[in-house]
């Protein structure tokens, strides 16, 4: 497991349940958006009445709840969608809070303009920071965003630009028309209806095309690469939009208060907004929210009677509470808030992997020949421009990859034509899985070209082979394990939708794809004989159901070369052969195969050619019948003495 | 000697003594992470802690080497309880989780300072005074406690490994945590004493270096993430690697404020981690990642 994966495993307990983080289809991600539309007519009410019902002091607190919760929201979606830390929120909080004082004070423009473009030069440097450090994992991440932080505060402390330590001064309120708004009554309707906006974009883009690809990533990250999906560069744009709402909240901030210096870019500012994350609950786009009000609240309330107890107390000894409230949310609230309440309120999906509901047991296997005439041949999933019938889709030439002194695989060349199925078999170790790893990206060869579908891919990233139309499945299985089958499935139709960060942010636009999507994955789970457990998690399925699972995913990306690492394994009879139907059809509607199987049986049934690999090289290449003859074949099957054994055995 | 050698010598020589504690706080960090993978976000408040420990001791009428000395022991006892209570019940969390445990143990620590001290820096008495003087190089007489002191300590720690049965078993978890289990090591055991250790050699840091830094309640921070900086630089495995990494990181720091700017002292360490993380996920002593592979 990655890092990734196993922050989403430890702090979003429930990965399904008490938010909106993970599409999985269907009836229940319906559910969810009905739910998730009741609580923000509930929040929207909410904010409406406060002002009117509270005391301007509590008014005021809440203002202050608001802007944090804007940037924690941010922070949410960079730990709980992206798997990534970041302990420099604060850092990019000050960017744009520096920003919109520098222009309103400066160069005299207004607050809204100031704080547009101030979000637009925050998301800037962003990109620029996080380009080279979100190469970086786990904790090298969590210091060098902590680092970043320090620098900005640093920065901001020395620049004369900056105002240095005394920082800016006499920032303009909100004003429009000449009428200034700064009663804490308008001031918190300001601010909330800024937070309602943001945290419906942020649940439309979690429950969107990105947020599916974000969970898949951090279920497994080889293989929502190999699907298409370009993890670093979702990374980057999650962080810079995590960015983008921290400059609100500063920009926010320099606009209420009228004075910015550089505390605002304090790591104890980044620890608190992480605790406001953390606390609320990562699994869902409303942890920050409730994370904000309650850490906030929090802090109000140790400032007040921490001075009580302890006479003599100055400076921020509130951080007391909040060290000790991290530790208590690690330890006993790995979900958070949000996550406890969905339990306790017994919220349908608030329980994960609901067991009881996966028919036990095999299936009927793929139906694409289960409740058709075992002969059926028919062309299945062809393709309008596919390469014809013959055409090389995968050519390997002189293909190396050591491992230090290791030479897993020495001199390969290899071809796949469309509309035919190769097998690839060789002894334990002989370095067939190693070859899929260099054909489909995950690692580069040490010399040698790989070509797919007429492009050069060799040494690029899994995604960029996938988009050359290449799709693989794992021998040891990678499968998204929070999501359902039909969510799996989904995950491949990722090269085959568009909908990016803005238009998932926006929903609108993302929908009726969205639809798509969804009845696509339905198609092939249906076809992988899956339809029984469609809507199950897929982690619960038996071994070899999950490995038909990979292949509706495989498939799902409209492949021209499908690459599969022992999908026999873990089948029964009946579902092999029906497995083996589904890839003859394949095979009719002009995909490329590469099958590397223990079941020679199997496979010398199935494959047009077969080559055999042994201790990394390619011993025998042709027909199955010629290779099953070979002498080098036998030998490296059958050990050295095979000569002997079969001629002067006692047999 | 010209006037500008008299200065790069000055320099280094205070880059080295700040580095030293530097290298001392990185070789916590390597202890803990090498046998239970967490980086301890609290570790700069072991050494801030023991600075302050030790002067209430003074102050309450100790000798200076005797509230030293108790100091250490406090703080090393202190960590094993930050390993029991925070640490363990949250075994098996992930690395981020680990973040934020750590994170909130240093935050606690730190306010829970402020409380009782305030918001001043303190400091020690150098251990001895006077100053030295060595071709026209003037040296602190505590510079040169502190680089004993690390000397003492890193040995210390290096005959602990090296000569007992405890270290080898403690050295034999980090490299081979099965194997080590299946001979009778706990693993629960040698993670309470990775943060002994640390705690010892961090606090050892905060009290020989607190006459020459001012101690603060926040010192731990930057105290801590130039271990961190200084761990990293070595690849966070090796312990001399690490002390490595701090002597070469306060130099660097030492002559960047003076030749760049001193304002951006407390920058200077980040920009290196940031560079250095991102160039070389290794470490400059450590192994490159394709050596690493194999």
């Amino acid at each position: 497991m990655n890092d990734a994966a196993e922050t989403a495993d430890a702090l979003a307990e429930d990965s399904s349940g008490g938010g909106m983080r993970m599409t999985t289809g269907g009836a229940a991600q319906r559910r969810r958006l009905l739910r998730d539309s009741a609580g923000l007519a509930v929040l929207i009410a909410g904010v409406v009445a406060f002002p009117l019902l509270a005391s301007p002091q509590l008014v005021f607190v809440a203002v202050f709840a608001g802007v944090f919760a804007l940037a924690a929201l941010g922070l949410s979606l960079l730990l709980g969608l992206a798997g990534q830390i970041s302990l420099g929120q604060a850092g990019f909080l000050a960017i744009g809070a520096y920003t919109s004082a520098i222009l309103t004070t400066r160069y005299e423009q207004n607050a809204l303009l100031a704080s547009v473009v101030a979000v637009a030069v925050t998301m800037v440097a962003a990109a620029a920071v996080g380009t080279p450090i979100l190469r970086l994992r786990g904790h090298y991440l969590a210091l060098a965003t902590l680092g970043f932080g320090i620098i900005v505060a640093v920065v901001a402390n020395q620049w004369d630009f900056t105002g240095g330590q005394s920082g800016i001064f006499g920032i303009r309120k909100v004003e429009f028309n000449g009428r200034l708004y700064d009663s804490p009554r308008e001031q918190f309707w300001l601010v909330w209806s800024v937070v309602v906006g943001a945290l419906i974009l942020a649940r439309n883009l979690a429950s969107g095309r990105v947020g599916r690809a974000l969970g898949a990533v951090n279920d497994s990250e080889v293989a929502a690469e190999t699907l298409g999906v370009d993890t670093f560069r979702l990374r980057v744009q999650v962080f810079v939009l995590s960015a983008g709402l921290a400059a609100i909240a500063g920009s926010c901030y320099a606009h209420l208060v009228g004075v910015v210096n550089a505390q605002a870019a304090s790591f104890l500012l980044s620890v608190e907004l992480l605790l406001m994350a953390v606390v609320g609950g990562l699994a869902s786009v409303w942890g920050a929210i409730v994370g904000a009000i309650f850490v906030r609240g929090l802090s109000e309330a140790l400032t007040t009677y921490i001075p009580r107890v302890i006479p003599g107390a100055s400076g921020e000894y509130q951080l007391i509470g909040f060290g000790i409230v991290l530790v208590l949310a690690v330890i006993y609230l790995p979900g958070g808030f949000v996550s406890a309440g969905a339990r306790l309120a017994r919220l349908p999906g608030a329980r994960r992997r609901p067991r009881t509901t996966v028919p036990d047991g095999g299936g009927e296997g793929p139906t694409a020949a289960g409740d058709e005439a075992a002969g059926d041949t028919s062309p299945l999933l062809p393709r309008e421009g596919r390469p014809a019938p013959g055409t090389a889709v995968l050519v390997v030439r002189g293909l190396e990859l050591h491992f230090g002194g290791v030479r897993a695989v020495q001199s390969v060349d290899l071809e796949v034509r469309t509309g035919e199925i190769v097998g690839l078999i060789g002894p334990n170790g002989a370095g067939k899985t190693t070859l899929f790893n260099v054909v489909s990206g995950v690692l580069p060869p040490t010399a040698g070209t790989v070509e797919v579908g007429g492009a050069r891919v060799e040494g690029r990233r899994p995604h960029a082979v996938a988009a050359a139309r290449a799709a693989r499945t794992f021998q040891n299985l990678e499968i998204f394990s929070s999501m359902t089958v039909v969510g799996n499935v989904a995950v491949g139709r990722h090269l085959r939708s568009r909908a990016g960060v803005v238009a998932g942010a926006l929903a609108l636009p993302a929908r009726a794809e969205e639809h798509a999507i969804d009845a696509e994955a339905r198609r092939l789970v249906e076809l992988l004989g899956l339809g029984d457990v469609a809507d199950s998690p897929a982690a619960d399925l038996p071994f070899g159901r999950q490995r038909l699972v990979e292949i509706a995913r495989a498939l799902a990306t409209e492949p021209d070369l499908l690459l599969l690492d022992e999908p026999m394994a873990g089948l029964s009879a009946f579902e092999r052969a029906a497995l083996a139907r589904l890839l003859r059809r394949l095979r009719a509607g002009g995909m490329a195969i590469l099958l590397v199987e223990h079941d020679i049986e199997a496979v010398m049934a199935l494959a047009d050619r077969v080559a055999v690999l042994d201790d990394g090289h390619r011993i025998a290449y042709g027909a199955p019948s010629e290779v099953s003859d070979d002498p080098a074949v036998i030998e490296a099957y059958l050990g050295a003495d095979a000569e002997q054994t079969t001629l002067g055995g006692p047999a | 000697m010209t006037a500008g050698v008299i200065d790069f010598l000055q320099l280094t020589v205070a880059g080295l003594s700040a580095g030293s504690a530097y290298g001392l706080v990185a070789v916590g960090f390597v202890t803990i992470h090498s046998v239970t993978g967490i980086i301890n976000l609290a570790q700069g408040e072991f050494a801030m802690v023991a600075a302050f420990v030790a002067i209430a001791l003074l102050a309450a009428g100790l000798p200076l080497p005797i509230a030293g000395l108790l100091a250490v022991l406090v703080v090393a006892l202190g960590a094993a309880v930050v390993e029991r209570v925070a640490i363990a019940p949250a075994a098996g969390s992930s690395v981020v989780a680990y973040i934020m445990l750590t994170l909130g143990v240093s935050i606690t620590l730190k306010a829970s300072v402020l409380l009782i001290e305030g918001p001043q820096s303190k400091a020690l008495p150098a251990f001895t005074g006077g100053i030295l003087s060595f071709g026209g190089v003037l040296v602190r007489p505590q510079d040169l406690w502190i680089l004993a002191a690390t000397l003492v300590a890193a040995l210390g720690l290096y005959a602990f490994l090296e000569r007992t049965v405890t270290g080898k078993a403690f050295r034999a978890c980090a490299e081979q945590p099965t194997a080590a289990r299946l001979v009778g090591v706990s693993p629960a055991r040698m993670s309470t004493l990775s943060f002994v250790l640390a705690g010892t050699v961090g606090a050892v840091a905060g009290v020989v270096s607190s006459p020459v830094i001012q101690t603060d309640w926040n010192i731990g921070l930057f105290l801590g993430l130039k271990g961190f900086v200084a761990a990293s630089l070595g690849g966070l495995a090796s312990i001399p690697a690490a002390i490595a990494g701090g002597l070469l990181l306060g130099v660097v720091e030492s002559l960047g404020a003076f030749y760049v700017s001193s304002g951006l002292r407390d920058a200077i360490a980040f920009f290196v981690l940031i560079v250095v993380l991102v160039a070389r996920p290794g470490g400059v002593f450590g192994r490159t990642q394709a050596a690493a592979r194999v």
